[in-house]
Order: C-alpha cells, then sequence, then structure tokens
C-alpha cells in the first residue's frame, strides 16, 4: 500500500522504510502535522510527565527484575541485595519506588486538569474513559507491586485491601481465598501479584496509553478556555486547512515539554538522592520490617494515593453487621469518575466561563479530596474525641465525622452536577482562544 | 484504661541531653550528613556493635568487607571486628544459635540490617530523621525491673524481651513513678494536675516519659498523668556523658549498616542538580526560542 505521504526523508536507508512501512504518516499524523491550541497553560505538561515516568518505571522495573526473587523466603533478602550489593541497585530502586508516587502526584494533576477544564465533555467521552482505565490500571500496578518488598506494610496493606473482597455478601470469603490463592497472604499470592505486576497489568497499561493517544488526536485537544479550535476560523502558517489557533505539536510542544520535564526531574532527583523515603510517605518506616504474619503494626495505613479512598470506606458504619456498605461506597468513588461527562451539563466546559455555583462544588471537591487524603494516613483519633453531649453519636471520634462530612461533599459533586451545572450562571465563551 | 505514652515528647527530652552530651569535640547526634563522614565514630559504633549486639543479633544483609567505607584495611577488619566468621566477605551472622535465643528472650532477636531505618514510632514525628532518634532514646531506655525474667524493662518500649547488653558501661538504672490527679487541694482539676505533671516531666534532668490514663468507672471517667524518670541506682564503667556518646556512635553505625550506600546518594544527588539546572537552562532558552513566533 503506498504512503499518503510523500517521504519526508532523503536518506535512501528510510526511504526504503517508508515505502513499507507509515513512518512519515505518523510522525506527521502524530507530531508535525497534529495542530494543538496555542495557548496550553502549566497545566498542560502533566500527560507528557506521565509519559516519562512510565518510560521511567518500566525501565527501572526490568532492571530490578533482574535481581529480585518472587519468593517469600527472600523477596525481603533480595531487595536489600538489590540496595547494597547490585551495583546502584539503590539508585535503581530508589527510582521505580519514588516513580510510584509520583506518577500519581502527576495523574492526579493531569486529572484535575481534565476536571477544570472540561476536557472530558463531548466530544473526548472516550478519551476520559481510557483515561479513567489507566486509572484503574494504574491503582493495580500500585497494589500488587506494594506486596513485592515483603515487609510488614506490604504483608498488612495486602491483607487489608484483600479483605476489603470478603466483605462481598455470599461469596466474599471464597473470592478472597481465591485472589490469595491461599487462606493467608504468603508464597502464592506473593507469585501471582509479581506476575500481575511486572506483566499483565503493564501490558493493558501500554496498550490503554496508545488508545488514550489515538484518541486524542482522534478529536484533538482540548484547552484552557474550552473553545473548539476545529470549530474556529481555518487556515495557519503551515497549513491552509488547519484550525488558525493550533501550532504543530513538533516542534512547539516537544520543546516546551522540555523544559517540563526537566523541572520535573529536578523535583524527582532532590527526591530519589536526599530523601527517598519522604518522611515515611514514599517509602515507610515499617516497611523495612520482615513481612511477619504473628504481629499485627499497630497502625496499618495504605500508601499515601490510596488514602481518600480508603478514608471513604472507614467513615461508612458497617451496617446489618457487614461492612458491605463501605465497601460499596469506596468502588462507587472510584467509578463514579466514569459517568462524569453525562453529568455535566454546564453550557461551558472550562472553570474560566463557569458561574460561582460551579466553582464553590470544585472547590468543596477538592478540599473533601484532600481531606480524605489526609484522614487515611492517620488514625481515626488524630482529632480527639467528642465530649460526653455527643454520645448519641456511634462514634466519639471527631476525624471520622469529619471523613463522613467529606464523604458527603465528594459524592454531592457528582450526583449533584446535573443540576448545580445547568443553574449555574456562566459568562460567554469567546469565539477563539485567548492569549496565552 | 487507655494507655498513651508520649514517645515524641520522649525523643524531644532525649535530644537536649544527648546534645549536651555532645558537646565534646568529635560526635554529634546521629542522622545528619555531617556525622555519617564522621569515621572515627562510625568505627567507635562498629566496634560496640561486634561486641555488644552480634552476640544475639545478625546483619545478614551488611557484609564485613563492606566496612573498608569506614577507613578501615581488610586487615584491621578480621583482627578487630570479625568474631563470628573468618571470610571477610561474609554477613554478620549472630554468635547465638536463633533457636536458643528464641527460647530465652521469648522472640529471635531480630536482624539489625536495617533496624535503624524501621524505627516505626518516628513515622508520628514526620521527621526523616526522627528513626534514629527514637532508637537512640531506646537504647538509653533500659531500668532494671525484677518482675520481668530477664531483670530488665525498657521505658520506650515495655516489656520488651531484650535484656540490657550495655548496662556494664550505662551502670543500672531504676524507674521513679510520679502519679499526678486531681485531688481538690493544689490540683483542682484535671487540667492542674496535667500541667503539673507536664512541668515535672520537662523538669526531668534524666530520660522520663509522660501518660495519660483515662479510667472509666461506673459512667464517670477519671484522668490521672504518670511521669517516669530514670535515676542511677549503680554506675558503669562509663560516665553518663560517655555513655550518652557511645549510644550516639552506635547509633550512628546502624544507621550507616541500614544504608551503606547513603553519602554516596547524596553526593550524586548535588551533582545532578547542578546538571539539570544547567539543562534547564538551555530548554528554557531553546522554548523561548521555537516559541518567538508564536502569536
Amino acid at each position: 500500500m503506498a504512503s499518503k505521504h510523500a517521504s519526508m526523508f532523503t536518506n535512501p536507508v528510510l526511504k526504503w522504510v517508508d515505502e513499507r512501512f507509515p513512518m512519515t504518516g505518523m510522525i506527521k499524523e502524530h507530531m508535525t502535522e497534529y495542530y494543538a491550541p496555542k495557548n496550553f497553560n502549566f497545566w498542560y505538561y502533566f500527560g507528557s510527565l506521565a509519559m516519562l515516568v512510565l518510560v521511567l518505571q518500566i525501565v527501572t522495573g526490568i532492571f530490578l527484575t533482574m535481581n529480585y526473587k518472587p519468593d517469600a523466603q527472600f523477596a525481603f533478602g533480595s531487595v536489600e541485595y538489590i540496595m547494597r550489593d547490585v551495583d546502584y541497585g539503590w539508585l535503581i530502586r530508589y527510582m521505580h519506588s519514588t516513580g510510584a508516587s509520583m506518577f500519581f502526584i502527576v495523574v492526579y494533576l493531569h486529572m484535575c486538569r481534565g476536571l477544570m477544564y472540561g476536557s472530558y465533555r463531548k466530544p473526548r467521552e472516550l478519551l476520559w474513559i481510557f483515561g479513567m482505565l489507566i486509572y484503574l490500571c494504574l491503582m493495580g500496578e500500585a497494589f500488587f507491586g506494594y506486596l513485592l518488598p515483603w515487609g510488614q506494610m506490604s504483608f498488612w496493606g495486602a491483607q487489608v485491601i484483600v479483605n476489603i473482597f470478603s466483605a462481598i455478601p455470599f461469596i466474599g470469603p471464597e473470592l478472597a481465598v481465591w485472589i490469595r490463592g491461599d487462606y493467608a497472604i504468603g508464597d502464592a499470592t506473593l507469585n501471582r501479584f509479581f506476575a500481575f505486576h511486572v506483566i499483565a497489568l503493564p501490558l493493558v497499561l501500554i496498550g490503554l496509553v496508545a488508545a488514550h493517544i489515538l484518541a486524542l488526536h482522534e478529536v484533538g485537544s482540548n484547552n484552557p478556555d474550552g473553545v473548539e479550535i476545529k470549530k474556529g476560523p481555518k487556515g495557519n502558517r503551515w497549513d491552509a486547512n488547519a484550525p488558525s489557533d493550533g501550532i504543530p505539536f513538533h516542534p512547539y510542544y516537544t520543546v516546551k515539554d522540555i523544559v517540563g520535564v526537566v523541572v520535573f526531574l529536578m523535583i524527582f532527583t532532590a527526591i530519589v538522592f536526599f530523601m527517598p523515603e519522604m518522611g515515611g510517605y514514599f517509602l515507610e518506616y515499617n516497611n523495612f520490617i520482615p513481612a511477619d504474619p504473628l504481629k499485627t503494626p499497630a497502625h496499618i495505613a495504605p500508601v499515601w494515593y490510596f488514602t481518600p479512598y480508603y478514608s471513604i470506606l472507614r467513615a461508612v458504619p458497617p451496617m446489618f453487621g457487614s461492612q458491605f456498605p463501605g465497601v460499596i461506597a469506596m468502588g462507587l468513588s472510584v467509578m463514579i469518575f466514569f459517568a462524569l461527562p453525562w453529568l455535566d451539563r454546564g453550557a461551558v466546559k472550562s472553570i474560566r466561563y463557569r458561574g460561582t455555583l460551579y466553582k464553590s462544588y470544585f472547590a468543596m471537591f477538592i478540599i473533601c479530596f484532600i481531606v480524605l487524603g489526609y484522614l487515611g494516613v492517620k488514625p481515626t483519633s488524630v482529632f480527639g474525641q467528642f465530649g460526653d453531649w455527643a454520645k448519641f453519636l456511634d462514634t466519639n471520634e471527631i476525624a471520622t465525622w469529619v471523613a463522613r462530612l467529606c464523604t458527603v461533599g465528594y459524592f454531592a459533586f457528582f450526583f449533584l452536577m446535573p443540576w448545580y451545572t445547568k443553574a449555574d450562571k456562566t459568562k460567554p465563551e469567546p469565539a477563539r482562544v485567548t492569549a496565552h | 484504661m487507655k494507655l498513651k505514652t508520649l514517645l515524641v515528647s520522649l525523643a524531644l527530652v532525649a535530644l537536649p541531653t544527648i546534645a549536651f552530651a555532645s558537646g565534646g569535640p568529635e560526635v554529634k547526634f546521629v542522622g545528619t550528613q555531617a556525622e555519617r563522614t564522621d569515621i572515627e565514630s562510625l568505627q567507635r559504633g562498629a566496634r560496640l556493635f561486634v561486641n555488644y549486639c552480634v552476640n544475639c543479633h545478625s546483619a545478614q544483609y551488611m557484609r564485613y568487607n563492606r566496612l573498608t567505607d569506614l577507613k578501615l584495611t581488610e586487615d584491621q577488619i578480621k583482627q578487630n571486628l570479625m568474631f563470628t566468621t573468618d571470610k571477610i566477605g561474609e554477613t554478620m551472622k549472630a554468635a547465638i544459635n536463633p533457636k536458643d535465643a528464641k527460647e530465652w528472650f521469648g522472640a529471635a532477636p531480630p536482624d539489625l540490617s536495617v533496624m535503624a531505618r524501621s524505627y516505626s514510632a518516628a513515622a508520628v514525628t514526620g521527621s526523616t530523621d526522627a528513626p534514629a532518634e527514637v532508637l537512640a532514646a531506646y537504647l538509653r531506655g533500659f531500668y532494671q525491673d525484677d518482675a520481668r525474667e530477664t531483670g530488665w524493662n525498657n521505658l520506650v518500649s515495655p516489656n520488651i524481651g531484650m535484656p540490657h547488653a550495655l548496662h556494664e558501661l550505662s551502670g543500672t538504672n531504676k524507674l521513679v513513678e510520679a502519679v499526678f490527679k486531681a485531688d481538690g487541694k493544689e490540683m483542682k482539676t484535671d487540667h492542674d494536675a496535667e500541667m503539673k505533671a507536664r512541668a515535672a516531666f520537662i523538669a526531668s534532668p534524666t530520660m522520663a516519659s509522660f501518660e495519660h490514663h483515662v479510667e472509666k468507672k461506673d459512667g464517670k471517667v477519671a484522668n490521672h498523668y504518670v511521669v517516669k524518670t530514670l535515676v542511677s541506682a549503680a554506675p558503669g564503667s562509663m560516665t553518663p556523658q560517655q555513655y550518652d556518646i557511645a549510644i550516639a556512635d552506635l547509633v550512628n553505625f546502624m544507621s550507616y549498616v541500614a544504608e551503606p550506600h547513603k553519602a554516596k546518594r547524596v553526593q550524586i544527588g548535588i551533582l545532578m542538580i547542578f546538571l539539570l539546572g544547567f539543562l534547564l537552562v538551555a530548554a528554557i532558552w531553546l522554548k523561548k526560542e521555537y516559541w518567538k513566533d508564536v502569536h
């Protein structure tokens, strides 16, 4: 099949390839002739940074696999072997452990950008769904990977998460055994989690990232103004049919993203080399103690990136003697993001032109998310207790009630969205993107 | 009854004493980069470690020949620091049989390779240097307790199975307990009792702990506050100041064992930040050049 683009190469080898593979076509379609809005701001760095972290995780992961032993007897020791006896093993391991947390920071900021500028709205619903699937996949990656060092937090964290499944009525306990491959977290669990972590989920993840980018390039990027550049005037310096407000992704955004990459790497480097434990948040102190099924740590908390959801789980009181309502609430709090494109009925996409009503709900959501995240890393006694007057409450812990309030706020943002976005007094959208 | 031991305050109280003790020429408290290069402190710590710790504990991920990091030759290591093996590439194994140890102490003495990084009570303080501080407080927290099988107890980790391995150096401490509760006279309210207890806690010249007990009886809540202090009952071969320095050395060494590459890590990090700084300038310049024509 002849390529629809004339080859951009003069080199005979590349020309030869071009006649047999759409190299020129792909470079043009996705780089030099992909027109992105010219008004991207700070928030638009995090997509390319997420790609960077994915590559870092895969490359460092490959090298870790060369010396790691997925065996309950040797796992903890093999990690220490990597940290001590493998040349620069400590660097590879710290890059991987820091990369895990940084992945979530970057993805949360990327998602926050999507929320602010309405990037999930028509025609980008599928793009948003692919993104959410990536996020779910990432949560799985993080969960499976966290068991591998086989420290106390690895073991007990996995125990807590797998027990969540055993709260499902009727099939729960059997399901938990099926997931663990044993009656307790053990060698069988470690082996299968290793398989999921190093091959199953990464494969899915890479496929989803490809789909995410293909979908993006099909519909075109949104921008901080939330207006469609494809609907604006046509024609720019490069192409008479391209949107006037678009600039070629390469070289403009590639050189801009390099700046973001270097700033990101400076932060990443500072963490890896100066504070790899990040005060016990990226590498928990308890995880330097080998897993011991007979010793339950006093305080078990998941790693920070799961804690908003964990807080929601803890906040919902057991009903009819079952923790299942909490499990449903937690599951729903993640899944509800999928429905976002159909919940939002606002007249405009970007927060720049939304009214006070939407902005208030959005601010409340962000605050709830952060407070829930904070409460999830702390014991429920963190804010102390109510006095004797509060006997009518089912628990005296102030933190539990704050978490409940935030859970309501969290869900209100989604469930009330069809109404408050419709009732919102929006400002008129500009016809074209504003100056960046 | 709810028992709340304020370990944090404990560690904080332990600090000034150590800082004072380390007014001497070489030793500072553990944890910062300056000490990591204090080779003499690390060497003294290594000697204490192999003489007092490796009898019962292993450091099974730490190889003897890595101690050349501490500016020791392999011969020096062999002659002065190796008692459990004669192969320089071996890891630090315990002298004791783990099965016997379990029988004697109730639990096998844990491996000490990464112990200094794991001291998890420190997670409460949120400081990256805190694990070592709590470890130091623990090592200084032993006191005589005839109710325990080993004859020892610990202020930081009550009822722990470990006896006081360093008692010939430190001497023997005894525990003094003072209970503060509202009595309607000097201490009218719970608040008065708490303030009085806190004052006693802060004023204690030796290591102390502050505990808040809540008792619920017949629907009534009773608060009382306990301040536990350690007082010397018999001197050891070291003065208290010397002993504090010894503990600082030991914890310093254990922090080194927990992450032998730390010093190198920080050095490379500084270089990397500089390189990235140059790259940043170049990247910003490149971006500006390209974006000149975007309006």
